[in-house]
């Protein structure tokens, strides 16, 4: 099959663009059908996306590439852009347009009582745009400009309700703190513009300049890079220390938490990662320093999960602690598993946002202890919820237990701490899933209001993402290898670990049993008496936020008080002394001519004399 | 048919129009006077515009030169010529000479544009409005002279013409401060072109003395072209010892400083910044968009196409204290511009940190590092433009632009805000805007020669984000204090300048080849006469 829609490609990112510039043009005179401009322009990226994929499914390994976009040259270097088409990001055009489409959707309910649903949509549309240009970019500044970009949508839909001061200082935190990540990636492109041969940031040519290691780098230079790059995904991919931003992202609307901040932008970091994965191949330091990190991510963020109390801050630290499995996976060498994660997370923990959407809809609330015995008037949330939390605690035969048990099974193989580190985020996971789930659902109701169940527009994703989550893990299981083989071309040998699927089994049923158990009406009336120091420090997330205050946020403001003296009374008082000393010559001139002969005689003495001792030092300089 | 034109001359020369025109204009009738103001910088773009299609990118000379015999002052020719020997015609020359190459073009177009914008602009101007536009054009002129002047005396005085406009505009359209940050202005600034007058006049009297064999001509002339082949002939009499032209080592390191420091006081480098600070908060806005978006552009101007071309070897071996000053500039720009309560010195402080870019991508040496200097003067031109245009609009609606007594403007005037916002972010360099480019360019040229000075740099781009946020969110975000809740959104007179410039800066930031085109030659040639 020719490679004809592949060819096309350029199109997916352009309709939401095309949806961004209308929407931004119409403004609020929109807001009753801008819904519809946005969902048909994800619906038509979606169809492309599937077409494409559809395409590769039958087609070839090759990628299809595409950079005749001279865009910035300087004497006789320059970098192009274009697209690029392969198999591992046709997957990530289906993931991003589909959920953009049914978070599109979703939000038509969610949103409709917003007066400013048309820019919602506007900055939703530029999200969508960016992230497909993140996936298809050619080059690594190509994907550095759509990072930015996606990194910026990510900070004006955090800070989409401006009033609150929460979500304000949210916006700004999300911002800065992922700025930080970037300027590695920053000077990692400027290494690699430097090194690679002729210059390309091509990832094509990264491919074979890494892979057969035919470029002459020093090995710490490229060791240098890769964690650089990784800084950059941590940033985006909230690794543990640039985590922080994350739970905090949460201040947004929750049909974006489910977008950008559970399936999509924060994905973009273990995505980057995979795509400049043969600079981390030669590199086995920075490979370790990967799994580590991700690895201590996965525990930390999950243990934090279970003494939180907000519904979404619950699903961000899971979700850190899910990002942490993915970059662990790429870390010991598991691609595929990693990739896979990737893949059947987005589905269910999109499913989870969107479902915790739907009960804060109904219940105006964010706090679990406020909430309860949701299930008996919102059915189709519960369940799908319920299977949504089945998936991500890696229960079979869900999607998430066939990725987690991927990364597992490598772990178990290549490194044993890790795979310890590993199964016991996976407990921790069943765990506060089960205590969200139990207290937030079952029980009595403990709020004013009475839930309704949501409408068929924000059930319908729900249900569509439900059966994703079951159905998504098929794809690549012990005994069906098969995407494996399509994402990286070589034959996978089946090694089927019944010991890990076991273990895993047995660990995920043990936290649901143990959280079952401890966790009821009861836990919620008690808490605040029973708080002890190893509570406290989970609930205020290891005090890492404080750590930032006290350690970079208070010093550079005093530096820039003490500076800002230093401004206004030594440096500037240099000026003023410049200014007085002209002022102080021109008195000083005006006095001499005060009409005596003595005074004249005086000056044109002393001007004789510097014009004497002018001539003669000329010689000498 | 251009060619038969003196472009620049009627370029540079076109706001004289509209002065003339105002001039039989009554002045009450503010109104015909502040259109005939736009119309003339209107014309002035137009031919701007021209200039630039007619512009041949693949040459990196001078291009449309004029020259005019304008004063020759015969000297003693005795003095010099042997006795018996026929006499030399011996003289001064003073000549008009101008030219343009891809470093004016870039930013002749950024003055043309810029100074309709601020005329634009200029609709709060309250009192007296005949005297401010005359002044308004006169500056124009002196600015677009500056870029085009192709002898180092016609360069000082459009350079001066500059000064005298800008000190009563400050002086009298000002704030409440304004009487002493016009004299502050006029003494600091001073102080520079007298600084840069001592150097330029050492250079007329070594290197601008030549001998032209076809006319048996003697002279002393201030042409740059001169000038410059003279430094670097080893047969000239600059470079010959024992005469008295010769430019020994210390004396180019004299003058090379000097340049440094006069166009070092104009960008500004630290610590020579502080003159500036008053005039961006005391200043009327549409004045602060000259004079940040363009008057600051002169010192860099200045510095690459005298300091650094004149005097490469001295540059070359400063590249590292160059680079340094370019660090301090930016970090310290960042730090201060964080704990500024006053908007305007945000900016300012801003502006400090933006220019330590352009340092950065001289001291690189080499063509990306250069270009990246030249796109950022444009690029910030636009920038800090468009936002002093918003600080304006912004502060003719709230009387103020303290943080403390501002917020949740996003409520009341969405459209302000959000230009405010997308100023924001191309200030702190977002890919897809202007600023991008020109940050990139600079540390990709000067990772290949400095690498860590780089890495520190890049500390900047974070710093930016911290700043720029905290100043934008807090005038936009939050909840909006009760006085502020019925304000009127932008006029349409205020929104087109904006929509401008936001097109601008997101064309030179998704298509640079529109800026880089006509600039590489020149720059090449400047980088490989460098030797770099």
């Amino acid at each position: 099959m020719e490679s004809v829609f592949s060819q096309l490609a350029w199109l997916i990112p352009l309709f939401p663009l095309i949806a961004f510039v209308i929407l931004i043009a119409i403004g609020k005179q929109g807001n009753k059908w801008s819904a519809y401009i946005s969902i048909g322009a994800a619906l038509l990226s979606f169809v492309f996306a599937f077409l494409v994929l559809f395409e590769r499914l039958n087609g070839t390994m090759d990628a299809y590439t595409w950079d005749e976009f001279d865009w910035l040259s300087f004497g006789d270097i320059s970098i192009r852009l274009g697209f690029e088409i392969n198999n591992l990001n046709a997957m990530m055009l289906i993931v991003v347009t589909l959920v953009s489409l049914l978070v599109n959707l979703y939000s038509k309910a969610y949103m409709k009582d917003d007066h400013r649903i048309t820019v919602f949509y506007s900055y939703i549309s530029l999200f969508t745009f960016s992230m497909l240009g993140l996936v298809i970019s050619v080059n690594l500044l190509e994907l550095y400009i759509f990072w930015e970009l996606v990194g910026v949508c990510s900070f004006l839909l955090i800070g989409f309700w401006y009033e609150k001061e929460s979500a304000k200082a949210a916006a700004k935190k999300a911002f800065i703190v992922t700025r930080i990540g970037d300027i590695g990636l920053f000077i990692a492109i400027l290494m690699l513009f430097w090194y690679m041969p002729n210059h390309s940031l091509n990832f094509t040519d990264i491919h074979n300049a890494f892979s057969t290691n035919s470029i002459p780098i020093e090995a710490w230079v490229i060791t240098t890079i890769a964690i650089l790059i990784f800084v950059g995904a941590m940033g985006k991919s909230g690794q543990f220390p640039l985590h922080t931003w994350l739970p905090d992202a949460m201040e947004g609307p929750t049909p974006i938490s489910a977008l950008i901040h559970a399936a999509t932008m924060v994905a973009a970091g273990v995505y980057l990662v995979a795509r400049t994965y043969d600079i981390f191949l030669a590199s086995p330091i920075a490979m370790e320093v990967v799994a580590y990190v991700g690895g201590f991510t996965a525990i930390f963020a999950a243990t934090i999960a279970i003494a939180q109390n907000d519904f979404k801050r619950i699903l961000a630290y899971s979700t850190v602690s899910q990002l942490g499995y993915m970059i662990m996976a790429l870390g010991i060498g598991a691609y595929t598993a990693g990739v896979f994660h990737l893949f059947t997370h987005a589905f269910f923990k999109a499913l989870l946002f969107l479902g915790a959407g739907s009960v804060l809809h109904a219940l105006h609330k964010q706090d679990i202890r406020e909430m309860g015995g949701i299930w008996k008037s919102m059915k189709v949330t519960t369940i799908t919820f319920a299977i949504g939390a089945l998936a991500l605690s890696g229960i079979f035969p869900f999607s998430g237990f066939w990725s987690k048990d991927a990364i597992l099974t490598e772990a178990y193989h290549d490194n044993l701490i890790l795979f310890i580190v590993g199964i016991t985020a996976a407990f921790f996971t069943a765990f506060y899933m089960t205590r969200l789930f139990k207290i937030a659902f079952l029980g009595s109701n403990r709020s004013s209001d009475k839930p309704k169940e949501s409408s068929i527009v924000m059930t319908l994703p729900l249900i569509v993402l439900c059966i994703l989550a079951v159905i998504a893990g098929f794809v690549f299981t012990p005994f069906n290898p098969w995407l494996g083989e399509w994402l990286t071309g070589n034959v996978v040998e089946e090694h089927t670990n019944w010991i890990v699927m076991i273990l895993s089994t047995v660990v995920a049923v043990a936290g649901i049993v143990l959280g079952w158990i401890v966790f009821g009406e009861k836990s919620v009336s008690q808490s605040a008496k029973s708080r002890n120091w190893a509570y406290n420090v989970l609930a205020n997330r290891y005090y890492v936020d404080e750590i930032y205050e006290w350690t970079i946020v208070r010093p550079l403001r005093i530096l820039g008080l003490v500076l800002n003296t230093i401004d206004r009374f030594i440096v500037d008082g240099l000026v003023k002394l410049t200014a007085n000393i002209v002022l102080a010559t021109g008195r000083a001139s005006t006095r001499m001519q005060n009409g005596q002969v003595q005074t004249y005689g005086l000056v044109t003495l002393i001007g004789f004399i510097i014009i004497i001792a002018a001539m003669l030092g000329r010689r000498y300089f | 048919m251009l060619e038969h034109l003196p472009l620049l001359s009627l370029i540079t020369f076109s706001p004289l129009i509209g002065i003339l025109i105002i001039l039989f204009i009554p002045g009450q009738k503010g109104k015909a006077i502040r259109w005939v103001a736009i119309a003339t910088t209107i014309l002035t773009l137009i031919l701007s515009a021209l200039l630039y299609i007619d512009f041949d990118n693949t040459s990196s000379g001078m291009q449309f030169t004029e020259e005019m015999k304008f004063l020759e002052i015969p000297l003693n020719s005795e003095l010099i010529s042997p006795p018996g020997a026929p006499a030399i015609d011996y003289a001064y020359e003073f000549n008009y000479l101008m030219g343009v190459d891809g470093l004016s073009l870039a930013l002749s177009f950024l003055t043309a544009l810029v100074c309709l914008m601020a005329a634009l602009a200029s609709v709060y101007i309250k009192k007296r409005w005949k005297t401010f536009y005359i002044l308004f054009l006169l500056l124009e002129v002196g600015i677009l002279g500056v870029f085009f002047a192709k002898d180092l005396m016609l360069f000082f005085i459009f350079f001066e013409i500059t000064l005298i406009p800008m000190f009563f505009l400050i002086g009298i359209w000002g704030y409440k401060d304004r009487e002493r940050a016009a004299n502050k202005f006029l003494i600091y600034n001073g102080v520079g072109s007298a600084i840069m007058l001592i150097a330029i006049l050492i250079l007329i009297n070594t290197a601008g003395f030549y001998f032209d064999e076809a006319s048996n001509l003697l002279r002393y002339t201030s042409d740059v072209g001169v000038v410059f082949d003279q430094l670097n002939n080893p047969q000239s009499l600059a470079n010959i010892e024992g005469t008295i032209f010769y430019l020994s080592e210390n004396m180019r390191w004299f003058i090379f400083i000097m340049l440094l420091v006069a166009f070092g006081i104009k960008l500004p480098i630290f610590p020579f910044h502080t003159w500036m600070l008053r005039v961006h908060t005391e200043a009327p806005p549409s004045i602060v968009m000259i004079h940040s978006g363009l008057l600051l552009k002169m010192g860099a101007y200045g510095l690459i196409r005298f300091g650094v071309v004149l005097f490469p070897e001295q540059a070359k071996e400063w590249a590292f204290i160059l680079a340094i000053l370019g660090i301090i500039n930016i970090l310290y720009g960042a730090i201060l511009a964080f704990v500024q309560n006053e908007f305007k010195l945000i900016l300012a402080y801003s502006s400090v940190s933006h220019m330590g870019i352009v340092l950065l991508g001289i001291a690189a040496f080499n063509l990306a590092g250069m270009q990246g200097a030249v796109y950022q003067l444009v690029s910030h031109g636009f920038i800090s433009a468009l936002m002093f245009l918003i600080v304006g609009s912004i502060y003719e609606r709230t009387q103020t632009t303290k943080l403390d007594e501002l917020g949740g403007l996003a409520k009341s005037i969405p459209f302000i805000s959000g230009i405010l916002l997308i100023a924001g972010m191309a200030s702190l360099g977002l890919p897809g805007l202007s600023g991008f480019i020109s940050e990139f360019l600079t540390f990709v040229g000067l990772f290949d020669t400095m690498p860590i000075v780089t890495i520190i740099g890049t500390l900047g781009i974070v710093l930016t984000a911290v700043y720029v946020l905290r100043g934008v969110l807090k005038m936009t975000f939050g909840s909006l204090p009760t006085q502020y809740t019925k304000m009127n959104e932008a006029r349409l007179v205020e929104a087109v300048p904006m929509i401008a410039l936001v097109a601008f800066i997101l064309l030179l930031g998704i298509y640079p080849a529109v800026l880089i085109e006509p600039m590489q030659e020149t720059i090449l040639s400047i980088v490989t006469k460098m030797g770099g």
